[in-house]
Formats: structure tokens, sequence, C-alpha cells
């Protein structure tokens, strides 16, 4: 499964970029996460709970390992996901660059292989469910970028 | 005589009335019950399995891995050896009961979880930690023999795990003298059985008496047994393996010594309680062996006129991770691709590749439908080249009756050579052509419906069926002294009817009525020698070992009858369960009675006799006997929507003398069905890493009650000179042709000028919908 797209944030790259790299705001932008912490430099690990169509509230822990990072404007991820419907393993590569009205633009592209049962009964659900995922996620966290924005202002 | 008569089945009163047993209705005091952990991983490294905390979890009893199994954890054994075909390669790999150091498909059994009740071993499943460094899969053919490509089994050079070479004249020489080479790539892909019932296994382990029972939804309880037996270091007495009522079998229950059916009773002796598996319908896309993975590259040289000079094909079979049925399948190709035709010169050449995918065996049709696919794809297209009509293409080239027996010259299956035994194929053709009412269809009813704007085609395409195989079964009939005739075979019946088949043909024999007759099939306690039920052969091999018994069984009647009625045999007659002496009805005496003088309390069974009225008999022919058929069909096709509608579904099939052309039809039907889920619906997809992306009936499509239209049909009896009631097979009949008639059909629906050729099966309305697109586009 390959994910990519852009979405523009509301705020400058240093705004977004130290985001993107905070366990805590993290948390709670992304959907269905129970927890998130630093497990070392530049590594993430928690749990997350997702839906997908007739496999719910299926429990993933996940390792998130970030890599070739440029501040702020590029960083790679190697995402690794286990749980007792299967697994979620891939990759995804993110830019930031500066955007319109002092916003970012982050354009994002991912490779992702599933297996076991999400797979097997999820395949056809799994990529609407992630893009939903993602757009919310996003979208908390523009929200996130905007209240820093005019916190500092 | 019930011979030919549409008699009604012995079994539907059970099987409708929820009264017959299958193998999950089994439950015994203290049953405990199994769950397997299974990889979801295609191929990888196998580093650890933690099963600590599963075997903490409160309810589970024991949890096994491969390390548990000690000496029992060996590689399966190679269940049909390849056929001796001069210069064939053949690497068997078997996989082990659990699997160790490396896994090689995702389904692939790893651990073993022994729990109170169904839902803890389950829960416990989660419990089980498994490590695994993934290695990349080898999922497409051609990909798997390139070089440098992953290794399903590192041992060998590469993925091939056959390669066989078969030759009939020289094809070389008859494509240099040809007219026209016609020369396509076609490709069939993988599917599941779907049997209504999954497989499922429940042992007993009786300690004091010694004694295994195992009820098992196998196609071949004793070679079940006796390998078991072996396995397990007791006697094949000690063993009891009962396949009940199973519902469905298709070829993937057929002795594959399936993991779950070694491990079972290996863990019911160690336990002492007896357990319970039972497979679900999203384990079984990945747990039960599946079939039809081929690519081919082939070609056929013509005359001017259509008469086939010769055929070349070369194709790639998938095996999946193992090969443990041998080269049954690509032979089966490569035999029954020369159809009812005379192809003279013939080279058929095949590569069996080991892919990261479930094992691969026979599946109704078991590569027959590939062979046929090809071979009469091509003359559809050497037709339209030719501007010879389709069917007047096939009539020139059809072996005629005074051919037989017919040499191919080619190893089949059973490794004897393929020969027909006998077959009148004109008749069959020009009887489908005149139902299907194939030229006033195309001279009439097409032009009329096209003008109306309707895609309206016919498709008519004919095939042979190798049935019958040996080597043997065996039947022993009874008379009881209540005068109620049983018969025991070793054969498994899965819904085909045996218990009216097998029973009509020893009623008929002894004269009794068919409801009389209770037959006993697939409990090794009842009768241990046989096979079991594969290749459309039960009622011609087991029906014929009947026959033997019951002639042996009226013999007995007969001359004890003589001595109790002072009357010379040649004046006695069977009839309504009694003897009795010609032209007096009244003096005789009843079976019953018989069969209690035929078991005195006192005096003696005379020098050279046995007690009772009960015969053993066995049948075993030298080689398989060929049914054949020609199927025709009349679709609609929506060219905005792809959807195709089947008007019209018949099948002209003649499979020897016809026991019960009721139960003919039921076969047929059934067949037709499965083919057309194959042609249009069913395939199974596979992502590049060998995950299967459709694995439950909610995205795998089967074919439902409104796309299976009425099938009508016609019986034609060439009885076969290999057994003494003339009979062929059909089990598998329904399926073999349906992709290549479908095919045909939706092409001549489109019309030449869609510019849509079909070369590939499933043809998916999705597919199909491309096809369409591009047609349109070029």
């Amino acid at each position: 499964m390959n994910l990519s797209g852009t979405f523009t944030f509301a705020g400058p790259r240093q705004a977004v970029w130290a985001l993107l790299h905070d366990p805590t705001v993290l948390a709670k932008v992304l959907p269905g996460t129970k927890s998130l912490v630093e497990a070392g430099p530049d590594r993430f690990q928690g749990t997350m709970k997702v839906s997908i169509g007739p496999l719910t509230a299926a429990e993933f822990a996940v390792t998130v390992s970030l890599t070739d990072q440029t501040e702020p404007s590029h960083f790679a991820m190697q995402i690794d996901g286990k749980g007792g419907v299967g697994f979620v393993r891939g990759s995804a590569v993110v830019d930031l660059a500066d955007g319109p009205d002092a916003g970012t633009v982050m354009t994002y592209s991912s490779d992702v292989q599933i297996g076991g049962r999400i797979a097997a009964v999820g395949q056809r659900m799994i990529e609407s469910v992630a893009r939903m995922m993602m757009k919310q996620a996003f979208e908390s966290l523009n929200a996130e970028v905007r209240a820093r924005v005019q916190g500092g202002a | 005589m019930s011979f030919g008569q549409r008699v009604r089945r012995n079994e539907d009163a059970r099987l409708l009335t929820g009264r017959a047993m299958f193998v999950d209705d089994v439950n015994l005091p203290g049953m405990l019950h199994v769950a397997f952990v299974r990889s979801i991983v295609a191929h990888g490294k196998l580093n650890s399995i933690d099963v600590t905390a599963a075997r903490e979890r409160p309810g589970v009893v024991a949890v096994y891995t491969a390390g548990d199994l000690g000496d029992y954890c060996k590689p399966g054994p190679v269940l049909v050896n390849p056929p001796p075909v001069p210069g064939h390669v053949f690497h068997g790999c078997t996989q082990l009961p659990l699997a160790k150091d490396k896994v090689r498909y995702v389904g692939e059994p790893l651990a073993m979880i022994v729990a109170e009740s169904r839902y803890v071993a389950e829960d416990a499943l989660a419990d089980v930690i498994v490590d695994i460094d993934p290695i990349d899969a080898v999922n497409d053919l051609e990909a798997a023999l390139a070089p440098g490509a992953p290794l399903v089994h590192p041992h060998l050079e590469s993925n091939a795990a056959a390669h066989v070479v078969q030759h009939k004249g020289d094809y070389a020489k008859a494509r240099a003298a040809a007219h026209l080479v016609v020369k396509r790539r076609f490709l069939y892909d993988r599917g599941v059985a779907a049997a209504m019932e999954n497989r499922a296994v429940a042992v007993d382990w009786d300690p004091r008496a010694e004694e295994m029972t195992i009820w098992d939804t196998t196609q071949a309880p004793i070679p079940i047994r006796n390998g078991l037996a072996k396995m397990l270091g007791l006697l094949e007495s000690q063993v009891r393996v009962v396949a009940p009522f199973v519902g469905g079998g298709f070829g993937p229950k057929i002795m594959m010594f399936y993991p779950e059916e070694l491990l079972l009773p290996w863990a019911a002796m160690r336990i002492r309680r007896p357990l319970k598996w039972t497979e679900d319908r999203q384990e079984n896309f990945f747990a039960t062996t599946q079939e039809r993975g081929q690519v081919h590259e082939s070609e056929m040289a013509l005359s001017k006129d259509g008469r086939v000079l010769g055929v070349r094909d070369w194709f790639l079979c998938d095996t999946g991770a193992y090969d443990p049925y041998g080269l049954t399948i690509p032979i089966n190709t490569q035999c029954t691709l020369l159809g009812p035709y005379d192809i003279p010169n013939y080279e058929t050449e095949f590569t069996s590749v080991f892919t990261n995918k479930p094992i691969v065996t026979p599946v109704r049709g078991a590569g027959r439908q590939h062979g046929v696919f090809v071979s009469e794809r091509l003359l559809d297209l050497a037709a339209r080249e030719l501007g010879i009509d389709r069917v007047e293409i096939r009539k020139r080239n059809l072996l005629g009756p005074d051919r037989f027996p017919h040499n191919h010259e080619i190893m089949f299956q059973d490794s004897a050579p393929l020969v027909y035994d006998s077959g009148n194929y004109l008749p069959t053709l020009e009887q489908a052509a005149e139902i299907i009412g194939y030229e006033k269809f195309l001279r009439d009813e097409q032009p009329r419906l096209r003008a109306q704007g309707k895609r309206v085609g016919v498709g008519i395409a004919c095939y042979v069926e190798g049935t019958g195989i040996g080597p043997y079964e065996g039947a022993r009939v009874t008379v009881e002294p209540s005068g109620t005739v049983r018969v025991a075979t070793g054969v498994g019946t899965q819904g085909q009817g045996h218990f009216t088949v097998l029973a009509q043909i020893v009623a008929d024999v002894l004269g009794v009525g068919v409801e009389d007759v209770r037959v006993v099939t697939g409990d090794t306690r009842e009768f241990h020698w046989g096979t079991g039920t594969f290749a459309s052969r039960g009622a011609v091999v087991a029906g014929s070992a009947c026959h033997a018994a019951a002639m042996s069984v009226r013999g007995k009647i007969l001359d004890l009858a003589s001595s109790v009625l002072g009357v010379p045999v040649d004046e006695l007659k069977l009839g309504g369960g009694r003897v009795t002496v010609a032209g007096s009805n009244a003096r005789g005496i009843a079976f019953g009675d018989l069969a209690g003088r035929a078991n005195p309390l006192r005096g003696a069974v005379r020098p050279g006799t046995e007690p009772g009225l009960e015969s053993t008999a066995y049948f075993g022919p030298d080689r398989g006997s060929t049914a054949s058929g020609v199927h025709a069909m009349i679709v609609e096709v929506d060219p905005e929507t792809a959807a195709v509608e089947i008007k019209r579904y018949l099948v002209v099939h003649d499979c020897g003398t016809i026991i019960n052309p009721l139960l003919v039809e039921g076969q047929i039907h059934g067949g037709v069905a499965h083919g057309i889920g194959n042609a249009f619906y069913e395939q199974l997809v596979y992502d590049e890493q060998a995950q299967l992306m459709n694995a439950s009936f909610m995205d795998y499509l089967l074919p439902t009650a409104t796309d299976v239209p009425p099938i009508e049909t016609a019986h034609r009896e060439t009885p076969s000179p290999f057994n003494v009631l003339g009979l062929k097979g059909v089990g598998e009949a329904g399926c073999i042709p349906t992709g290549a008639v479908f095919a045909q059909a939706v092409e001549d629906a489109l019309g030449p000028e869609s510019g849509v050729e079909i070369t590939e099966i499933p043809m998916s309305p999705n597919r199909l919908f491309q096809l369409i697109e591009e047609g349109r586009r070029s």
C-alpha cells in the first residue's frame, strides 16, 4: 500500500517540525493512540487501537524510528506495528517546505506492507481507514499548530 | 431393476433432517479443543516462538511447538510418486507438522494450543510471540524462476519443483508443413475449493483398550489410518479412522496428512483426553490446499482445411510451498489437452514451481481444465483465422468411433500410458449443437438481438475426462438374518450419493429393493482395504467391487437355496428379497431365513464353504476409463458494465453406462456451478509479498443461486470395456470445460469488432470491463 499526499499547516516549519517530534502531542492527535513514549533517541514506542472493517478495536504495538533528519525540512520514518490481527510494516518520507501565509506544506509518501488478518479481511478497507486517520491526525495537529502560533503571538 | 432409473437418494432423509453426523458433531466427555498459531508472514526465517504466556493462561492444557515433537517432527510423505516419464525431474519437498527454522507460506502452522474450550484456545493464540525475519516472498511464477530469486527451499538450486517433457510424433515437422500456426499465452489463476464443511479432526485415545478413534473430514480414511498407525507406532488395527458424512471434498480433503491430522492423535496420546479441531472459514483460505495457477505458452499447427497437425504447449504450474501430491495436476493438464481430438503430433513440457503460497493439490478437475482451455481456445482462434465455423473445425478433428482403444502414447497420472477406452464423440457434439440451437442462434437470434442492441453469444466446447483409475477398491456384501443387505466399502463419501448408487448395483444383483441395501463407507472398522475418493472413481472402482461381491453372494444364496429347496440352481430366481422356484411363486425362501441357515448354531460348515451369506471382492482396473462431453452456453454481456448473464447452459455428456441419471445430473450441476465460479467469480488475490488479500466470502466471490442458471443435460452412453458394468466417472465433468466455453461465448457476444480476446481465467467482471475498455481504445 502506498499513501502519499500533501497537507498545509497554518504555521511555520519549525513549529510543525517540533510538534511532529513531540510524543505527547502525537499521542493526542493520532486517532486510537493509547500511549506513545520516547523509547530512545529518535525512537517512539506505543500502542494503538484501530478498527478496520470487520476487525474492531485491534490493538497494535507500534515502534517508529526517525532517520535521515534535516531539521526543519526532511525526515524518514520506519514504522513497525504488530498485533493480534497482523502486522503493519513500512517506511515513509516527509518533507516540509515554506507555504503561503507563513504556513508549511508537508509532502509525504509511504510504502506500507500489511500481513495477517488485516491483509486477509481488512485489505478492502485499510487504505480508506488509513487516509481517514491521517486526515484526522493532520487536522488535529494543525489545530495544535494554530494554538502554538496564536499562543506565541 | 433400478439400473438407469432416477432412484431417489437413500442418504437424503438423514442429510435433510439434520440427522447426518459430521466430524464437528463429535462431542465426548472431557473433550479439549485445539487452535493453531499460524505464520502471518509468507516467507521468513523463524527465529523463535515464545509460548510462555500462552502456557500460563488459565484453561490452557498444553502448547506444542516443533521442538516439543521430537522425532515426530518429520516431513510428511510424498503421496503420489511421479509417473515414470523418461528424463523427468522431481524434487519432493513436504512440510513438517509444525514449522522449524523457516516459514514458507501464510498459514503454515507454528504452534498448537490445547485448551478447555475453543474460546480459551483462540485467546491464547494472541499470547504467543513469534519472531520471524521476513525474506522476500516468491509469488509470481515467472519471477520465481529468474536468476537470483529468493529460494523457497534453499537446498535446491532454483524454485523449480519438477520438469517433465512428453512427446508424441514430431511437432517440429508438423509445424513446418502447417498452413497456419496460432500461438497465444494463457493464464489460469488460483482458487479455493470452498467446501461447505471446512476440515475437522476429532480424536479419542483409549489408553486402556489401546485404541485410537479418529473422526476426520477426509476423502481417504484408509490411507490416513495406515499412515497414522505407522507414524504413531501402533498396529493398523489399533487405529480406526471414520470419515462420517463429509460436507464436500473436491480434492483438498484427500490423504494430505495435514499437520492437524498428524498432531491431534499425537497430542491425544500424551494428554489422554479427547481432542477436537474444526477449521474456521478464514483458516480454510490458508490451511487447506488450493489449485489452478498455471501460465501457458501454446501453439497449434493446422492445415488449410482446419485439421490439427500438432500442438506445442509449454507451461508453468504453481505447486505452492510444498509438493506432496507429486505431478498429478500438470500431468492431467498434459493429458487432457488432447481432448477428443486426433492430434498426431504433440510436444508438451512443464516446470512445476515452488512459491510462498498454500500447498497445491488437486481440486475438482485437477489440471484438466487448463488443458481443455488451451486446446479449445486455440481451436476457436484457428477457426476465426481460417474462416471455418467453430463447431465444424471441431468435427473435422474428432477421433472417430473406430479409433478405440486409442493410445495417445504419453503417460497419464496413474503411471499407465494414456489410452482412451471408448468414445463416440461426433454424435455428442451434434446433439449439443442441436439442443442449444447453434446454427439457428447464429443465423437468426444473434442478428435479431444485436439489432436491438443486445450482445448475445454462444459457446460450445468439447472435453474428455480421465476417470476411474486404480489401484483398486473393495467391498463386502452381507445378507443379515433380518434380510437386510449390508454393503461396506472403503471409499469416503462427500455427498456424491454412494449410499444410493452402490446400493443400486447390489440391489439389482440380489433382487432386493434399493432401500433395503444399507451402505457403509469411510469407516476403517467396517472395511480397511482401499485408497479413497478421487479422480471420479468412486462409482467405477468401488461400484465394480460391489458388483463382484454381490455376484458372489448371489451364488451363495442360490447354492444354499438349491440344497434347502431341493431344486437345481437354474430353476431358481431371485426377487423381492426371496428365492423362489421358477413357475411357483409360493414355493421359496426369504433371504433372512437363508442367512440364518448359513450360520447355524449346530451342525458344521461343510469343507470348501464359508458361514453366512457374505463375500468380499476387489476391483482394480489396469487403467482409467475416459468419459467425454460437450458443454454449450448462451450468454448476454452488458458492454457498459461487463455483467454477464448466462441465458442457457447445456451439458451433453457420456459417462458410459448410467447407474442413476438423477445422480449423474446432480454431479454435473455441482460441477458446472464450480466451473462458473472458476470462470467468472473466484480468484485468490495475493500481494507481491504473497499475502492473501481476499480471505473471506466478503471479498472472494462464489457464484450464488442467482448466478448459476438452470442446467440442461442430455445423456449418452458409450460403455467402458474396462469394467463389467461399463461405467465411467462423472465427478469432475461439470467443471472441466466451463472456462473454455465461457470465454468463447463472451467473445462471441462482444463480437470481433470489440477487439476482446479472452486468454485468461477467471474472467472477472472487473477484468472483462478492462478488456472491453482496452478493446475500445485500440
